[in-house]
C-alpha cells in the first residue's frame, strides 16, 4: 500500500519549538532535556506527580525563566525567534501581545486593585486600542463570555470569589486574543462544580479561537477532556508522550501505568 | 473494489509493570483488509482480543508490531506511524469509533453532541440541527431531552445519543465496539437499519455484536480472531 507522501493538508509551521529544554537549580534538576513541537490550535497536556518538574517547564517555555540549556524556538511573522537569544524588551512584548499565561493563584494574574473592567481593558489598550467606549463595549462582551455579570465591571476582584477570579483572569488573558496559552493547574484550588463550568469554558474557548496551548494538570480527567497531546513527567524527564487517549488508555512506561491506575475513573 | 482499511502483521501484548512485569500476549500477526460497503464482524471468546484490536484500528491502543493503513481521502494513513495531529485529523473525516458509552461532556447539550462532528466537517449549523433533530426522533429519544446535557440520563439513552452522533454522518471507515448491547428490541432494528444505510453509502464497517441475531443480519463477512491467538 502507498504511504501518503503528500499530505492531504498542508502542515503549517510548529508555532513553538523546544529543543532539548534543561534547566537546573543549583545541583536539582528541574527540568531534562525536553523537546516537542506544538501546531497552532494544538492543546498539549502535561501531566506527572509532585515536584516532576512541569511548573518549571512551562515557566521556561513561557519565557519567564532561562533555561540553563536547551533552546525554544516561536513563530513570529513567519520566523522562528529564539526566546532566549532576543534583548529582554523584545521577549517582554512578545509574552504581552503573542502569548498568555493563566497562573494557578488568580492573584498573579490579575491587578487586584483595578476593577474587572480594567483588567480585560488594560490588555486591549497594550494592543494598541485607544477609544474608551470601544474598550468598554469590548470589556463587556468578554465579562459575559466568561459568565461575569455586566453590572460587576466595576468591581474589584478582591470581590469576588475564586472561581470568578480564575474566569476574570482567563478573560484577561485571552482578550488580546493570543496565539498560545500557557496555563498552570487552572482549575486548581477551585470545587468540583466551579471546575466543571471553568472547563467547559476552556474548552469552547480554546475551540472557536483556534489558539494552541500548554496546560500543566495533574487531574488527568481534566487532561482528557481539555489536551490532544499528553507529556508524562517524572523527576524532570518526560518518560511517556502521545495521543492523550492514547496515553491514558494503553499507558507503556511504568509511572505512567502508575498514574492511570491510581485514577480509573479519568 | 476500494480498499479502506488494510490491517499488516498486528500484534498486541501489555506489559503490566506493577504485577511483576507480567507480559500479556493477545494476538499475534492479524493481517485483513476492508473494502468499501463491507461489514467484517470480529469474532472469538470474550478476552480474545476483539475490543483490543478494534481500539489498535482507531489508534487509541499502539500495537506492539504492526500497521494499519486507512483511507484518508486519496491518500492513506499508517495510524500507527502518524503524528498525533494527523490522527486526529482522520477521526475527524475519515474514521469513527462507537461504543455502548457516551463520554459524556459536562454542560454540552444533546443537540450539540449530535451536531458536532457534522460542524467539524464544515455542515451549515441549519442543516446539522436539522438532520441531528431527525435521528434523534428516529431513535426514539424523548424530545424533552433534547437540549438537556446527558450527565443524567439512563444508560441506554446515553447510548441512543452516541450512536446518533456516529450516525447521523457516517465516517468512511466505522468502528462498532457492541452498539447495540443495551438496547430494546425496536431501538436494535433501528442501529441494524443505520449499519445498512451507511454502508450502501459506502462506508467500511468493522463491528463487534454479542447478539447472533444482529451479527446474522450485519455481517457480509466474519474474522475469527481465535486463529490468531498469540502463544503465551
Ligand atoms: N526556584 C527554585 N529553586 C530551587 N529549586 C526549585 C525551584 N523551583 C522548582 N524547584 C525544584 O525543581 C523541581 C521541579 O519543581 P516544579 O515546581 O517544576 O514541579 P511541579 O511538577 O510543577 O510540581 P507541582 O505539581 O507540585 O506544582 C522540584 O524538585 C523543585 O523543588
Ligand atoms: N488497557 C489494557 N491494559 C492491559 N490489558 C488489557 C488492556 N485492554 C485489554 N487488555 C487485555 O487484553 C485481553 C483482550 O481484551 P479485549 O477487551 O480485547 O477482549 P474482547 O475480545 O473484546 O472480550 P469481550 O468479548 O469480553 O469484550 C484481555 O486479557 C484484557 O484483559
Ligand atoms: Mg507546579
Ligand atoms: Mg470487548
Amino acid at each position: 500500500m502507498r504511504e501518503s507522501s503528500t499530505p492531504v493538508i498542508a502542515d503549517p509551521d510548529p508555532i513553538l519549538i523546544a529543543k532539548n529544554v534543561t534547566k537546573h537549580y543549583g545541583e536539582r534538576i528541574g527540568c531534562e532535556d525536553v523537546s516537542f513541537s506544538l501546531w497552532p490550535g494544538e492543546v498539549l497536556g502535561i501531566v506527572g506527580e509532585s515536584g516532576s518538574g512541569k511548573s518549571t517547564l512551562l515557566r521556561c517555555l513561557a519565557g519567564i525563566d532561562r533555561p540553563t540549556s536547551g533552546e525554544i524556538l516561536f513563530r513570529h511573522e513567519g520566523e522562528p525567534i529564539s526566546l532566549f537569544n532576543i534583548p529582554e524588551p523584545t521577549r517582554r512584548k512578545l509574552m504581552r501581545t503573542e502569548w498568555g499565561i493563566v497562573h494557578q493563584n488568580p492573584r498573579d494574574g490579575l491587578r487586584m486593585d483595578v476593577s474587572a473592567g480594567g483588567n480585560v481593558g488594560e490588555r486591549l489598550m497594550d494592543r494598541g486600542d485607544r477609544h474608551y467606549g470601544k474598550i468598554r463595549r469590548s470589556a463587556m462582551e468578554w465579562l459575559t463570555r466568561v459568565e461575569i455579570n455586566e453590572d460587576r465591571i466595576d468591581d474589584r476582584p478582591r470581590q469576588f470569589s475564586g472561581g470568578m477570579q480564575q474566569r476574570l483572569q482567563i478573560a484577561r488573558v485571552l482578550v488580546p486574543e493570543p496565539r498560545l496559552v500557557f496555563m498552570d493547574e487552572p482549575t486548581g484550588g477551585l470545587d468540583v462544580s466551579v471546575q466543571a463550568r471553568l472547563l467547559d469554558l476552556l474548552r469552547v474557548l480554546v475551540r472557536d479561537l483556534g489558539i494552541a496551548a500548554v496546560i500543566v494538570t495533574h487531574d488527568l480527567a481534566v487532561a482528557r477532556l481539555l489536551t490532544d497531546r499528553l507529556m508524562v513527567m517524572k523527576g524532570g524527564y518526560v518518560v511517556e508522550e502521545g495521543l492523550t487517549d492514547q496515553v491514558l488508555d494503553d499507558p507503556h512506561h511504568a509511572y505512567t501505568q502508575l498514574l492511570t491506575s491510581a485514577v480509573l475513573a479519568a | 473494489m476500494t480498499t479502506m482499511l488494510k490491517a499488516e502483521g498486528l500484534t498486541k501484548q501489555f506489559v503490566l509493570h506493577h504485577q511483576d512485569s507480567v507480559t500479556l500476549p493477545v494476538f499475534a500477526e492479524v493481517s485483513f483488509s476492508v473494502d468499501q460497503s463491507e461489514a467484517v464482524i470480529l469474532h472469538g471468546p470474550s478476552g480474545v482480543g476483539k475490543s483490543t484490536l478494534l481500539r489498535i484500528l482507531y489508534g487509541n491502543y499502539r500495537p506492539s508490531k504492526g500497521h494499519v493503513h486507512i483511507r484518508h481521502g486519496q491518500d492513506f494513513i499508517d495510524i500507527v506511524t502518524a503524528t498525533p495531529r494527523r490522527v486526529l485529523e482522520a477521526r475527524r473525516k475519515s474514521i469513527g469509533f462507537v461504543s455502548q458509552f457516551l463520554r459524556v461532556i459536562p454542560r454540552v447539550k444533546t443537540i450539540e453532541i449530535v451536531k458536532d462532528p457534522m460542524l467539524a466537517r464544515g455542515v451549515s449549523d441549519a442543516e446539522a440541527t436539522h438532520r441531528a433533530r431527525d435521528m434523534l426522533a428516529r431513535l426514539n429519544l424523548p424530545e424533552r431531552l433534547w437540549t438537556l446535557a446527558p450527565s443524567t440520563f439512563s444508560g441506554g439513552e446515553q447510548q441512543r445519543v452516541n450512536i446518533a452522533r456516529s450516525f447521523v454522518d457516517p465516517s468512511p471507515i466505522l468502528l462498532l465496539d457492541e452498539p447495540t448491547a443495551s438496547l430494546d428490541a425496536a431501538n436494535r432494528d433501528v442501529v441494524v437499519e443505520l449499519i445498512a444505510e451507511a454502508r450502501q453509502r459506502g462506508s467500511a464497517i468493522i463491528g463487534i455484536f454479542h447478539d447472533e441475531a444482529v451479527r446474522d443480519r450485519v455481517a457480509t463477512r466474519r474474522l475469527d480472531l481465535t486463529t490468531y491467538k498469540a502463544a503465551a
